[in-house]
């Protein structure tokens, strides 16, 4: 959580400083459910994650260099500098891909599915979104076939309230995700997103089902989106938090001071898991600002397979 | 319980059996006079009463928007049969000059606005029908007519959702015949395969969801009816679960051109083995179903009834023959109405 | 009476007029004034001007039914890519209940999007994907290029009472130019002569027109005269003035920010070769986007797309000034 908080922070910087250029959308705020949920998850697990992914790629174990590289555009970024921060793929770690197209990989989600019941594996499939997406139309088809065939998917929704720049309000008259899916036969559960701990708990306890093949399975986790839609949005739509609202559901700091409360760590320990966080962003944007830029006749070969 | 008067029930058998009747010509047709019919048709035999139990309910300035199988509808609405034959015929006389065919009827005069040939497409579209209804503030509603296949669709998430959102004057009408062209419902829908009805959807958009008995025209009417008002007083969409059973094949026989085109058996023979249950329903077939019942009620007397078949009868052998004396139009028109 | 603007004020602005003059013109979309002090919900009321979830297919579809019914609904679609979540609606529907009513229905709707953003917004939101929409019977495709036919073309498309597609391009929102006071309407069909010339005709689209404006300098100073043509709406396309264009210099470059193959240059092209053969003194040739995805990187993303440069190059060839290059 460390991690993707120091990250996010930084690529704001660097995206005011123009370093990192194009459409971004930061996870600050979404660290307690990308960790809850993805450090459960195998190598060989598949997660699909929307336009908002930097966090969730992370906690699945994207490295940072190779990630903050392709936000950077360069070489020897994840994606070779083709797709950006929205559409991240890091195949090794089994992130299968972020898209710019809001709920649109939720199908792909479940042919990941598919393929691992036919392989016989038990593989879980794990797809992100936020609610805007549930008012889609393929979020639907996807839900009925999800039912229909019992899928072993987990939707992960991350409900912050808002969908772009309008409130869920303006979108649909159904205020709860997991209502949405009610006559579906999910089996479904709403969460404080901003409670690690208590997203770790429902989540782990989908994967069990999941794990024996069973499914489908939807995660609404509440969060707050700290910051605009994307990293320039002015914002004139909402209120801001307030700074002390913000730290009481940060769920960075929350876990941090549950984690102090409860004895499971010293102060000396966060400071020691911060200065590592630090460092190993440090070490991304030097990674990256080394790298080169890709020589353009790349744009020709990857068009095609083979 | 809904009271319709004497006529009214006679006036709504006499629908029913003026859409089967109809129906049987157009699927004579095929055998009668090969050639003639092009293309894809799809009938409403078996659908009447629930066809003629929804529009029973519209005031004049309401509109309504169906699939394909289109045929039902402007019967009811008094469009002219004969020019609804020339248009399935293909003639210049046809409804829609014969642009269109079987599967794209419109009488936008009498409130029928018109069809997709897209499985669920018609959906959003009398959707925004709705939201012109609500913004022109005259009581009037739309009623959008679909199969069960179409609630699978992403165009009918999006647009009950929406309807319900802005609270649009919408009554949404499924007619679930249990197929969509060769497939069970229940295998491709999780409702159907957990043994629920499809109307338990209407939760996820914070809707009313009703099932009725589509092959009885007054149950059918009740709901709608109840539908209708919710939308009229502002309240919003309704989505309604009408359960019939289609006795034809879903449409005709698909082929290239020179193979003879036929309506061949019901998919649950067909393709399931099933005919007892394609047997049953015919037992249970709506329209006779109707004539029995208000006979023994004492509403309509069988003399009276037989005279009305005869008119019917009488009424479609015109509408053919008109039709087949219709002339095709000129090539040219072809380049017409692209563009308003 | 002219003053000068930017693109996107002249878009704003002839939506407000239209939706002042006639009561029946609607707007909705994502993220569409989503307060209710916003000025167009203070003008025209919640009836009129609503915000809608993400849901194309029925965006776009319950605008066809309110067209059926009697209204002039105008989609924002925010960017082209998303109305190919509905392009059954967009192509297969709209266009089409007209023709196949045979006459007795209208579908007055307009389909607003932006296009072409390559500033870093990667391969799912940089496309310049209107030849899509051409070529299909019924629909009309919009691009203005300048503020002013940003305001008179929207405006001309509103009051059509068939689908149009009108594509405002992204890279341009900001750019500034003339726009006439008051009721403005630029006619569908007319292509504007952006630069006259007697050497070569040069035919863009949208943003390349600027590009293609630039090569003309550049070549100027070269003792090369262009004639830039911007055909504004390329459904329907006016070929007359192209052609006559290709009649006085005999040489055709054609600019398009889309792929080869997918580039209203492409159909243009055509038009020429067959109705203009006699008056090319040399092959057309084409300067469109490369064969790939738009790819995130911006030294890769500018590799793509077409330039002022590449233009100009394609000039210098097409009148034999330099070598040919594959």
């Amino acid at each position: 959580m460390c991690r993707i908080r120091c990250f996010e922070e930084r690529v704001a910087q660097l995206k005011r400083s123009l370093q990192v250029h194009g459409l971004i959308h930061l996870s600050i705020g979404g660290e307690g459910v990308a960790a809850g949920v993805c450090s459960q998850l195998r190598d060989d697990d598949a997660v699909y994650s929307g336009h908002r992914a930097h966090g969730h790629a992370i906690a699945k174990g994207a490295p940072l260099g190779p990630l903050m590289a392709e936000l950077m555009g360069r070489a020897d970024g994840l994606c070779r500098g083709l797709g950006g921060s929205m559409h991240i793929v890091d195949a090794a770690h089994g992130f299968l891909g972020a898209t710019g197209v809001v709920g649109g990989n939720i199908p792909l989600a479940l042919g990941n599915a598919v393929a691992a019941r036919l392989r016989g594996t038990d593989q879980i499939t794990v797809v992100f979104f936020g609610d805007g997406a549930v008012q889609a139309g393929h979020f639907h088809e996807s839900v009925n076939l999800a039912a229909l065939w019992e899928l072993p998917v987990i939707l992960v929704c991350e409900n912050n309230g808002f969908a772009e720049f309008t409130p869920r309000s303006a979108h649909t008259p159904i205020e709860r995700v997991s209502d949405a899916v009610a006559p579906y036969g999910f089996e479904r559960a709403t969460v404080d997103g901003g409670d690690a701990a208590a997203v770790w708990a429902a989540f782990g306890e989908f994967l069990a089902i999941a794990r024996e093949g069973r499914g489908p399975m939807l995660l609404e986790c509440l969060t707050h989106r700290r910051r605009g839609h994307y990293e320039g949005d002015a914002e004139q739509y909402r209120d801001p938090l307030a700074d002390e609202e913000w730290t009481r559901s940060d769920p960075v700091a929350r876990l941090r001071e549950r984690m102090l409360a409860e004895g499971w760590i010293e102060a000396a320990g966060i400071a020691a898991v911060q200065a590592a966080a630090s460092a190993d962003v440090d070490e991304s944007v030097e990674f990256a600002r080394a790298s080169p830029f890709p020589e353009p006749e790349l744009t020709a070969e990857l068009v095609y397979a083979g | 319980m809904v009271q319709l008067d004497d006529d009214r029930l006679i006036w709504i058998y006499t629908q029913m059996l003026r859409i089967r009747e109809f129906e049987e010509r157009v699927k004579r047709t095929f055998e009668e006079h090969p050639g003639v019919i092009r293309g894809h048709t799809h009938l409403a035999d078996g659908a009447e009463a629930s066809i003629v139990g929804s529009l029973a309910t519209l005031q004049s300035e309401d509109q309504l928007l169906t699939t394909y199988r289109c045929h039902g509808y402007p019967i009811v609405l008094g469009t002219d049969t004969k020019a609804m034959m020339a248009e399935i015929y293909g003639r210049k006389d046809g409804l829609c000059g014969g642009y269109g065919g079987s599967m794209h009827l419109a009488d936008p005069g009498r409130g029928f606005l018109g069809t997709s040939g897209i499985v669920g497409q018609g959906i959003p579209q009398a959707t925004g029908a709705a939201l012109a209804a609500q913004i022109r503030k005259q009581g009037q509603i739309v009623l959008c007519f679909f199969g069960d296949g179409a609630s699978k669709q992403g165009a009918f998430h999006e647009s009950l959702n929406l309807a319900s959102l802005w609270k649009l004057p919408v009554v949404y009408v499924m007619e679930n015949n249990n197929y969509n062209v060769a497939t069970r419902s229940e295998q491709e829908d999780a409702n159907a395969a957990n043994g629920e009805p499809l109307s338990v959807k209407a939760k996820a958009y914070s809707m009313p969801g009703f099932t009725v008995d589509g092959g009885d025209p007054l149950a059918v009417y009740e709901i709608v009816s109840t539908a209708a008002d919710r939308a009229r007083a502002g309240d919003g969409p309704t989505l309604i679960e009408s359960k019939v059973y289609r006795l034809s094949a879903h449409g005709n026989l698909i082929a290239p051109p020179g193979v003879p085109l036929h309506y061949p058996e019901h998919e649950a023979i067909t393709v399931f083995g099933n005919r007892e249950e394609y047997e049953a329903a015919l037992r249970g077939d709506p329209v006779p179903r109707f004539r029995a019942r208000l006979v023994e009620q004492g509403t309509l007397d069988p003399g009276r009834a037989d005279e009305i078949a005869e008119r019917v009868r009488e009424e479609m052998d015109a509408a053919v023959q008109f039709a087949l004396d219709s002339p095709y139009p000129e090539p040219e028109a072809a380049l017409d109405h692209v563009y308003a | 009476m002219a003053r000068e603007i930017p693109y996107i004020a002249a878009v704003q602005e002839a939506l407000q007029l239209e939706m002042e003059r006639d009561e029946t013109v609607l707007f909705y979309g994502q993220d569409v004034a989503p307060s209710d002090e916003d000025p167009l919900v203070k003008a025209f009321g919640r009836d009129r001007v609503r915000v809608s979830p993400i849901s194309e297919t029925a965006e776009i579809g319950i605008a066809i039914g309110a067209a059926l019914a009697g209204y002039r609904p105008v989609v924002e679609l925010l960017m082209a890519e998303f109305m190919l979540v509905a392009m059954n609606q967009v192509v297969n529907e709209a266009p089409r209940l007209r023709y196949m009513s045979g006459g007795q229905v209208k579908v007055p709707v307009v389909f607003k999007a932006g296009y072409g953003f390559t500033a870093g917004w990667a391969g799912q939101h940089t496309g310049s994907i209107y030849n899509m929409f051409c070529g299909i019977p019924g629909l009309k495709v919009a691009l203005p290029s300048t503020p002013a036919d940003a305001k008179g073309l929207f405006a001309t498309a509103i009051r059509d009472d068939n689908p149009v597609c009108y594509f405002i391009h992204y890279l341009m929102v900001l750019e500034h130019g003339d726009v006439p006071e008051g009721e403005y309407l630029v006619p569908f069909g007319e292509a504007a002569v952006r630069r006259t010339g007697g050497d070569v005709t040069i035919v863009a689209t949208g943003w390349t027109v600027g590009r293609a404006l630039e090569a003309a300098e550049t070549l100027a100073a070269e003792g090369i005269e262009a004639e830039v043509i911007d055909p504004r709406t390329i459904q329907p396309l006016d070929a007359e003035t192209i052609l006559s264009s290709v009649e006085k210099t005999g040489h055709l470059v054609l600019a398009d920010q889309a792929t080869r193959h997918a580039s209203a240059a492409s159909f243009i092209a055509a038009e020429v070769a067959e109705h203009g053969f006699s008056s090319l003194k040399a092959p057309i040739k084409l300067v469109t986007a490369l064969d790939a995805t738009i790819p995130y990187s911006q030294p890769m993303e500018a590799y793509v797309l077409p330039d002022e440069v590449k233009i100009a190059s394609a000039v210098r060839q097409v009148l034999g000034t330099a070598a040919v290059t594959v």
